[in-house]
């Protein structure tokens, strides 16, 4: 009696488990791996509401494995040299691939590419491509040395002299830096900002131009870097510009006590922490300074789409895998991915309102979560294809540190010196990039004589050679 | 003379705190709060700050970046005292001090808002939600006894610049010259529905419309024909039609500096800004007004867990008892006036040499609907 009880509850326990109502048979979901980027911004994947909806949108069980490896070039050598068991890669913030990566991994076979091309790119998280960089000045050292903000390169110079021998922290010491920066990223190498000033520059397609012009090799381009090494060897710029690391720079500019003059990059928001709205307050967008020639630009930017996934050939679930992404760049996705929870975090707007680009709004945002510890989205990892009109429809959040409403007022100020570049610009060279950013550095600080025509020579004919 | 002052304004606040809790009908334990807080007793700084070395972190909820400076010269001279800065916009504090209140979270200790749309007086102020506090040593000291219900500590307008890079001088002399087709998308203001400085001075104008429809006929010789419309909307209708609107005055601030704007409405402060470079300059005569008077309140958020180091902030942002103290400071620029009989005006030009007008702030109010919806209106032409 008791056994055939046993057997009877057997039966239905296992026709109850198998028949879960709705699913049937062969419809339990898929399971992806997904390698995503570790960041302290996002608590508890899990929860997470943009995950959950994914998930119910897709029917896949999203299984995330997060990556602590910080070089995103380490993590996928290793990635490709174990048989991991991961499905997607997603990049973003500081987790992204360096340039031919991805190419090289491709051409080996290592990357699924549905229609041969990378489609899963990410567009509108960043700061909208305006200005490559711009440079930031303490206005309140300014007004205690009752200085306007500079208008031309010698305009900088006086400036960044009354920083270093005006003590305009107050506080005695000699502990400013006038002109500050990092040499890791070009937006942050002040070097960059001020070549503006004297020629076309534009780091990011090898220096230049679409018509084939060799900015590198130009008579303004070369008193551009003498220039800079005026400032470099006069104290005036950091010396430790080419060797101090992202992270030292942000530390230098949100010191509690400042120390900090100037520093470039392409978001207020890359340099200065979040919630510190007295450090944000020190600093005001300085619109590219004119040179002696009358010249003034804005650098160029890197305007490179951005790879936000990928899709590993080994993966047996490239099917689910294009679902998912092709989901996360689905408008509705993409909106969760840059602004959270709809209705929540933000609403669509009435255009009744004014966008942080002073153009009608789309977007009201009721919780600002970027960059900051939330649960709502991946904090801008993965791919997203927000449309241009939520990009720059966005309302201003009210508060006077809002970094995006700081960075949009700057962009606008830089409108005005941008310069048709007259067709496609060129496919940037690595070795001729690395060539020339090499001799940059040397030049100013001096370890080759920008001033010897003999060296400046040399120095062209070496990138020349590179070219042939 | 000065005692007979101390005793009106003290009135004036008692009146205020018993009219504010009797007409909320504040419970018990808010009320207790009260009685702990004592906002009309007078204490000493050096008895606050012993006081404040036993409370928490102070928050200050601000609608102005200046509040930075003195929380540093604050923390400077009370050494163990922190102070926390939150910076808002004003419609987005009034908000965030309401939700904080209703839902009995004490975040907020001292408020510092722009109080002239008349949304901080009614939802803050007469709800009680927000506690003055003057002490009677610096109380007396008051040009203005009116304005210190308000909890008033610094006087500003919201005014008109013209870019003085492309002019000497003022190129027009009468407000409605601003509706001149040659001025199309060179006037730039923010948006009033989010700044309530430039919500008093657009909203305030129907307070003084008679005054605004005189200096349309000393213009043009005749009566504005208004097509059925207040003298005021047909105003703001015609000169929005030259005016790009923006988020804040520092855009406005912005425009005139890089030449994008001829005209600025913003708020005066930003003048302490002209030595960055920034062409423009005040408008101090126009028919029949450049603008309208503003002021800036600091109060006590009720709930408050650290009373004593609120108190002794405002204090200090006051200027102390002597007005000597580096609280006001920041807050006494170009472009700003003193509440103070005892403290310069930090502007060379006297507030009763300038076409300011004061606007009712309870007028504001009572026209609040119709105001947001004209100006909603006028914001989807621009769309």
């Amino acid at each position: 009696m008791n056994r055939k009880i046993c057997k009877l509850l057997t039966i239905v326990l296992t026709i109850s488990l198998l028949y879960v109502p709705g699913c049937g048979f062969g419809s339990q979901p898929e399971i992806l791996h997904v390698a995503i980027p570790y960041s302290d911004n996002i608590p508890d994947i899990d929860t997470n509401y943009y995950i959950n909806y994914l998930e119910e949108k897709t029917g896949i069980d999203i299984v995330v494995s997060f990556v602590k490896i910080e070089s995103c070039d380490e993590y996928l050598k290793m990635l490709f040299d174990s048989g991991a068991e991961i499905d997607i890669v997603l990049f973003g913030g500081s987790f992204v691939p360096g340039d031919g990566v991805l190419e090289e991994y491709a051409s080996r076979g290592d990357i699924y590419l549905p229609d041969g091309e990378y489609k899963y790119v990410s567009e509108g998280w960043d700061t909208p491509a305006g200005a490559g960089t711009v440079l930031w000045i303490n206005k309140e050292w300014l007004v205690n040395l009752g200085m306007p903000i500079p208008k031309t390169s010698d305009e900088l110079e006086d400036v960044l002299e009354a920083f270093k021998t005006g003590d305009p922290n107050g506080n005695g010491i000699h502990d400013e830096i006038p002109l500050a920066g990092s040499a890791g990223e070009y937006d942050l190498n002040p070097v960059e900002f001020l070549m503006g000033s004297f020629a076309i520059n534009d780091p990011y397609h090898s220096r230049m131009t679409a018509d084939g012009k060799r900015i590198w090799a130009d008579p303004a381009y070369r008193d551009g870097i003498e220039y800079c090494r005026g400032l470099y060897e006069k104290g005036l710029m950091d010396k430790g510009v080419f060797d101090c690391s992202y992270g030292q720079l942000c530390e230098m500019v949100n010191s509690p006590v400042p120390i900090v003059g100037a520093f470039t990059s392409s978001s207020i928001g890359d340099v200065i922490y979040r919630g510190n709205p007295e450090v944000m307050a020190r600093y005001v967008h300085v619109p590219p300074l004119t040179g002696p020639a009358g010249e003034a630009y804005a650098m160029i930017p890197e305007n490179k789409h951005k790879i936000g996934a990928i899709i590993l050939s080994r993966s047996e679930k490239k099917e689910e895998a294009q679902l998912l992404l092709d989901t996360m760049m689905s408008e509705e996705a993409s909106l969760i991915a840059r602004f959270g929870e709809p209705g929540v975090d933000w609403d669509y707007s009435d255009g009744k309102d004014i966008s942080i680009y002073m153009t009608p709004s789309t977007i009201i945002t009721k919780n600002y979560i970027r960059d900051v510890v939330q649960n709502k989205n991946l904090n801008g990892v993965g791919p997203m294809a927000v449309p241009e009109k939520y990009i720059y429809g966005v309302t201003w959040n009210g508060l006077n540190s809002d970094a995006e409403y700081v960075d949009a007022r700057a962009q606008m100020a830089y409108m005005d010196f941008f310069v048709d570049p007259g067709g496609e610009l060129p496919v940037g060279n690595a070795e001729l990039s690395e060539y020339l950013d090499r001799h940059m550095i040397a030049f100013v600080t001096g370890e080759e004589d920008v001033r010897s025509d003999s060296i400046w020579r040399e120095y062209v004919s070496g990138a020349e050679e590179i070219l042939h | 003379m000065k005692k007979r002052l101390v005793k009106t304004i003290s009135a004036v606040l008692a009146g205020v705190m018993a009219c504010t809790v009797a007409a909320c009908g504040k419970p018990a334990e808010e009320d207790a709060w009260l009685e702990k807080a004592c906002p009309d007793k007078d204490e000493t700084a050096e008895e606050l700050y012993e006081k404040a070395l036993q409370e928490n972190i102070l928050v200050v909820y601000t609608v102005s970046t200046r509040a930075t400076k003195t929380k540093e010269a604050f923390e400077a001279a009370y050494p163990g005292l922190c102070v926390e800065i939150r910076d808002l916009r004003s419609p987005d504090l009034v908000e965030e001090v309401e939700k904080n209140y209703y839902s009995g979270n004490s975040d907020c200790d001292v408020i510092i808002c722009n109080d002239n749309s008349g949304e901080f007086k009614s939802r803050i102020v007469d709800t009680g939600i927000a506690v003055p506090y003057l002490p009677s040593d610096i109380a007396g000291k008051m040009k203005d006894p009116e304005s210190n219900v308000m909890g008033s500590f610094t006087y500003e307008a919201e005014m008109l610049f013209y870019n003085s890079a492309k002019y000497d001088e003022c190129p027009i002399e009468n407000i409605w010259e601003l509706v001149n087709e040659e001025y199309k998308d060179r006037i730039y203001m923010p948006n009033p529905l989010h700044s309530f400085s430039t919500y008093a001075f657009c909203g305030g104008l129907m307070c003084v419309e008679d005054e605004l429809a005189g200096a349309y006929k000393e213009l043009y010789g005749s009566e504005p024909d208004t097509d059925g419309m207040s003298v005021t909307d047909y105003f703001w209708k015609r000169v929005s039609e030259n005016i790009v609107f923006t988020n804040s005055s520092d855009e406005v601030l912005e425009a005139l500096g890089s030449g994008s704007a001829d005209f600025g409405f913003m708020v005066s402060s930003k003048q302490r800004f002209a030595g960055l470079g920034y062409d423009m300059a005040p408008v101090y005569r126009l028919e029949p007004f450049s603008g309208c008077r503003t002021s800036y309140s600091a109060m006590i958020a009720r709930n408050s867990d650290n009373i004593n180091s609120a108190k002794l902030f405002i204090r200090f942002l006051y200027g102390e008892s002597d007005g000597k103290g580096e609280g006001y400071k920041p807050f006494s620029t170009d472009g700003t006036w003193s509440v103070r009989t005892d403290i310069p005006d930090g502007n060379d030009v006297p507030l009763d040499e300038i076409d300011l007008f004061v606007p009712d702030q309870d007028v504001l109010t009572e026209n609040r609907e119709y105001l947001e919806k004209f100006w909603t209106g006028i914001l989807e032409t621009k769309a």
